[in-house]
């Protein structure tokens, strides 16, 4: 389950990149994981939903954009995309080598709301984004 | 609403961490390798086997990673080498920040290896980079030949595979030659190694290849 550790490391990782660009209010996260990390979807999304609570991100959306691994096929030379953990070759069968990508795991970029506390404009340097606003949605 | 470039790898914090014990090694002029494998696959057997054969010629210290209890620990200790055990309090997996907890009871400027025993799981600690110089994956026959197509990011990131308990091989259906053409598949660089702890099969050319590893990442200091 290292889905949690994954999940808290996200929301550290956003949390702080919304501090350095004076952002309050995460209401989106835009990650890149590729499948050779074996994280389940599923248990990430629910991951997130239990550890989002008093953070910036506690009702921040996250979306996951899944990277396939590239492979090559020895026999007909083409390039193609796994299929989850079948590495054979759509075209001939062969068992594709050469393996690219798909160790992918980055935050790609958050969403803010720059609506809120449009009278609150504070120097940056005390800029932080609320570790509690309101209670959040469970 | 502004969407904010970000691309930062998610684990960053932990991946400094590595980096700083990285770099505690690199000065201490230690190798790390990071042990890894599912529960019972036979990592502390495999250490018990493999620590006589390398401590004439190596100075070695054992961290041991662990759920609970200090079983593995008292394993290793009675070998009389330096050990410290590492518990996750139900954690699945070491990070480098529980390696890093860990050092001060190491004397780490008297060895040349810290061998480090993650968590029996074949899952969870392929993610978390501890600061090590060499990974091992080991894979016990009793699991059986379709682990590495299950756990690939282990077997990927090894720079060594141990085929382990192959005196079990007459119980179960593992197919050795099979299991390599999978791994040669997904890491065709590292070597792989057959071995049976109980009967010492195989564990003087896996000690010989750490060895060698060890050497090679710098002179000895003795």
């Amino acid at each position: 389950m290292h889905e949690f550790a994954i999940a808290r490391a996200l929301i550290d990782v956003a949390e702080d990149a919304a501090r350095r660009a004076a952002a309050r209010r995460i209401v989106g996260l835009n990650a890149r994981i590729g499948v050779l990390r074996q994280v389940d979807a599923l248990l990430l999304s629910e991951a997130f939903a239990a550890a989002r609570g008093g953070t910036a991100c506690c009702d921040a959306e996250l979306r996951v954009e899944p990277v396939q691994t590239e492979l090559e096929c020895p026999a007909c030379r083409a390039a193609f995309n796994s299929r989850a953990w079948d590495w054979r070759c759509p075209r001939c069968g062969a068992e594709g080598e050469n393996p690219r990508g798909g160790e992918e795991l980055e935050l790609v970029s958050i969403e803010v709301d720059d609506d809120d506390d449009s009278g609150d404009s504070q120097g940056p340097g005390e800029e932080r984004p609320r570790r509690r606003r309101e209670p959040c949605p469970v | 609403m502004t969407t904010i470039p970000v691309i930062r790898k998610v684990l960053e914090k932990n991946d400094r961490a590595a980096a700083e014990n990285r770099a505690r090694f690199d000065a201490a002029g230690v190798m790390c390798i990071n042990i890894l494998g599912g529960a019972g696959c036979g990592k502390t057997l495999l250490l018990e086997a493999l620590l006589p054969h390398l401590r004439h010629a190596l100075r070695i210290g054992v961290l041991e990673g662990d759920l609970a209890t200090t079983r593995d620990a008292e394993r290793i200790a009675a070998l009389d080498v330096p050990v410290a055990q590492l518990l996750t309090d139900g954690g699945c997996h070491l990070t480098a920040p529980h390696v890093q907890r860990a050092l001060p009871s190491i004397p780490l400027s008297q060895l040349d290896l810290l061998l480090v025993e993650n968590v029996g799981n074949p899952i969870c600690p392929a993610n978390f980079d501890l600061g090590e110089h060499l990974r091992l994956a080991v894979l016990s026959v009793a699991e059986g030949e379709d682990k590495p197509a299950k756990y690939p990011l282990l077997f990927r990131g090894a720079h060594a595979i141990v085929l382990s308990k192959l005196d079990l091989l007459p119980f179960v259906q593992f197919n050795v030659q099979q299991v390599r053409r999978e791994v040669q598949r997904i890491n065709p660089a590292a070597p792989v190694f057959e071995t049976a702890a109980t009967t010492r099969h195989g564990i003087e050319p896996l000690g010989t290849w750490v060895l060698e590893r060890v050497r090679a990442n710098r002179p000895l200091r003795r």
